[in-house]
């Protein structure tokens, strides 16, 4: 693992990826630093983070695109699977390369509520369980990335979907206000998942049978429940809408509300999809 | 040692490998040997552990592939078809990246693997120079000094002279012979002569089968004990071939030339025995004296031939 990890923290140093996401960071921060805290005299270092999180959308799928898609390209992946190094270790080292690099220009985000001190009381306690807060939600979006990095072997089309993926939670705020209206909406949505899922194990079990039951099986099951308990089908998509939130427990800590559960689904959403990066790789090894 | 068991693999209907089963003993350089897409490829990445197999195991000293994975890839060096090089790295980075994933603790004896397989391989000199701008020769001793790595007992390459310049490629046949003293060295190749030259033993795989297997020596005479023998005598056509056909155990005469009273034709001894004497005698008491006789087995090429020609058109190239 430490082998991996090295090597590709390098990697990024090597190329350019690792330096413009350097410079992108830091403009924007001081950016919102200057303004908000040295112009403005505020004291408040949450918001300037709250303010660049947009930030995320585009520079963490650049940092992740290449993690995998470059090494199936390059057929560099055989060196790593015929080495004596597990899947897991060899996931594990690319993503710490990645958090690395995406962690190492906020080291300057760091030192910003310490120079606030010198003018006035500042709250570090929010300023800097912000800044962790932060740093988690990066590494959610990279644990993402990763794995969408990990389907496909262009690196164009691992930004796009990572991209466009990061888009929908970031907007799954004002996305899920349209959906409050009406438990057929819910019925639709959860039918038009189940089509999508079974079309999934369709081909990847290549079984049409399987498909078929389980389309069958799953929409009379959301039938039933439709008829019967409606509201049950509404608040089980709202709450499935809600997880798909990966920005607002940050914002919920930007807002003074520091919460365990924050911390807990970061750490989730990361292990949930570096484990699918596993099995991604290992399935390969079967087709 | 590496035991294969029955492998097989399957790419949705398309069976790449069909029930291979092959012992490697230590010590010898092994050639696996068949035209393009015949599972080649497929078998080493099994045998690496980069692909599964669809059914059948594969022990690398006793640890099976797909329960002990760690310990089995321990024991390999391998070089893929295409060598996994990062461009962007120099020489000397690479390999000192490939010694720590194969487990080289120290710093320092990482230091010392990798001038040692730089001077084995012929990298001297090359080390601080990028990947990115090595010719393909030196690449593939990149490729070959990596797979020396972490001190593994077997090294398996994935046709290492493909691509090559004549001059490259003797050059990297005499660095695999070199590491046939040393290593377990299994090699692909479609190239005959390649195998003929640098192989201890042989397998052949056609259709994703294993068709034969045994040293150069062994296949070229065990497949055709049938020697070839072929004659000019002086004489006509029909008492030519009357006299020849007299022979016991002499099949399959053809006429190759025939011109002002001499005849040259072809036969094939079926029994593996020589019948020059035979042949010879008959034709002098038929009254057509001979005028030149050539005894010749088959070569393993024309033994190649013949067991990939019948296994089925070569499919597609699968993909490595």
């Amino acid at each position: 693992m430490a082998a991996i990890f090295k090597r590709e923290t390098r990697a990024y140093y090597t190329g350019m990826i690792g330096y413009v996401t350097a410079a992108v960071s830091l403009f924007f921060l001081g950016l919102y630093f200057s303004n908000r805290n040295l112009m403005n005299a505020s004291s408040d270092f949450a918001s300037v983070l709250y303010t660049i999180t947009m930030i995320l959308l585009f520079l963490v799928p650049a940092i992740s695109m290449r993690s995998f898609a470059e090494d199936r390209r390059n057929k560099t992946d055989q060196l790593l699977l015929t080495s004596p190094v597990s899947i897991p270790a060899i996931v594990l080292g690319k993503f710490l390369a990645e958090f690395v690099v995406f962690a190492a220009p906020m080291a300057a985000a760091a030192v910003m509520p310490l120079i606030l001190t010198a003018f006035g009381s500042v709250s570090l306690l929010s300023a800097y369980s912000a800044l962790f807060a932060y740093l988690l939600l990066g590494a959610a979006c990279l644990a993402i990335g990763t794995w969408i990095s990990a389907l496909t072997e262009n690196q164009i089309i691992a930004y796009l979907a990572t991209f466009g993926a990061l888009l929908v939670t970031y907007l799954m705020n004002g996305i899920q206000t349209m959906f409050t209206s009406g438990s057929v909406l819910a019925l639709i949505a959860f039918l038009s998942v189940l089509v999508i899922a079974s079309v999934l194990t369709g081909v990847l079990c290549k079984s049409l049978t399987a498909a078929c039951a389980m389309f069958c099986g799953g929409s009379a099951a959301l039938i039933v429940l439709f008829v019967i308990r409606p509201t049950w089908l509404l608040a089980a998509f709202d709450s499935v809408l809600s997880a798909l939130e990966l920005f607002s427990p940050f914002n919920g800590i930007v807002g003074g509300m520091f919460s365990l559960t924050a911390i807990v689904y970061y750490l989730s959403v990361i292990a949930l999809f570096l484990f699918l990066t596993g099995q991604t790789i290992e399935r390969r090894r079967w087709a | 040692m590496i035991e294969v068991k029955h492998l097989t693999k399957r790419y949705g209907r398309r069976t790449a490998v069909d029930d291979v089963s092959f012992t490697v003993e230590d010590g010898c350089i092994y050639g696996l040997l068949g035209p393009n897409g015949a599972g080649k490829s497929t078998t080493m990445n099994i045998m690496t552990g980069f692909l599964s197999a669809t059914e059948g195991e594969v022990r690398i000293d006793g640890h099976d592939i797909a329960e002990e994975p760690l310990e089995a890839k321990a024991c390999i060096g391998y070089l893929p078809e295409q060598p996994p090089l990062y461009q962007d790295m120099t020489v000397e980075e690479y390999l000192l990246f490939v010694a720590e994933l194969k487990r080289v603790r120290k710093k320092g004896d990482r230091r010392v693997a990798v001038n040692k397989a730089c001077r084995r391989t012929g990298l001297v000199g090359m080390e601080k120079r990028l990947i990115r701008n090595l010719s393909k020769g030196y690449r593939q001793r990149v490729g070959i000094a990596a797979a020396l790595l972490g001190a593994p007992r077997i090294i398996i390459l994935d046709e290492p002279t493909v691509g090559l310049d004549p001059a490259q490629m003797i050059e990297i046949r005499a660095l695999i012979h070199d590491l046939g003293r040393t290593h377990t060295v299994i090699l692909s190749s479609h190239i005959l002569s390649e195998v003929q030259t640098v192989c201890d033993r042989v397998l052949i795989i056609a259709g994703g089968k294993l068709v034969a297997q045994g040293t150069p020596e062994e296949l070229a005479g065990k497949l055709a004990a049938r020697g070839i023998i072929s004659v000019t005598a002086q004489g006509t056509r029909e008492a030519v071939l009357a006299a020849a056909s007299g022979v016991e155990g002499l099949s399959d005469l053809r006429v190759t030339a025939e011109k002002s009273g001499e005849v040259s034709f072809t036969a094939v001894s079926t029994t593996g025995k020589d019948l020059r004497g035979a042949l010879s005698l008959a034709l002098a008491q038929a009254g057509c004296p001979v005028l030149s006789m050539n005894a010749g087995s088959m070569s393993l090429e024309d033994v190649f031939l013949q067991l990939t020609e019948h296994t089925g058109a070569p499919e597609q190239k699968e993909e490595a």
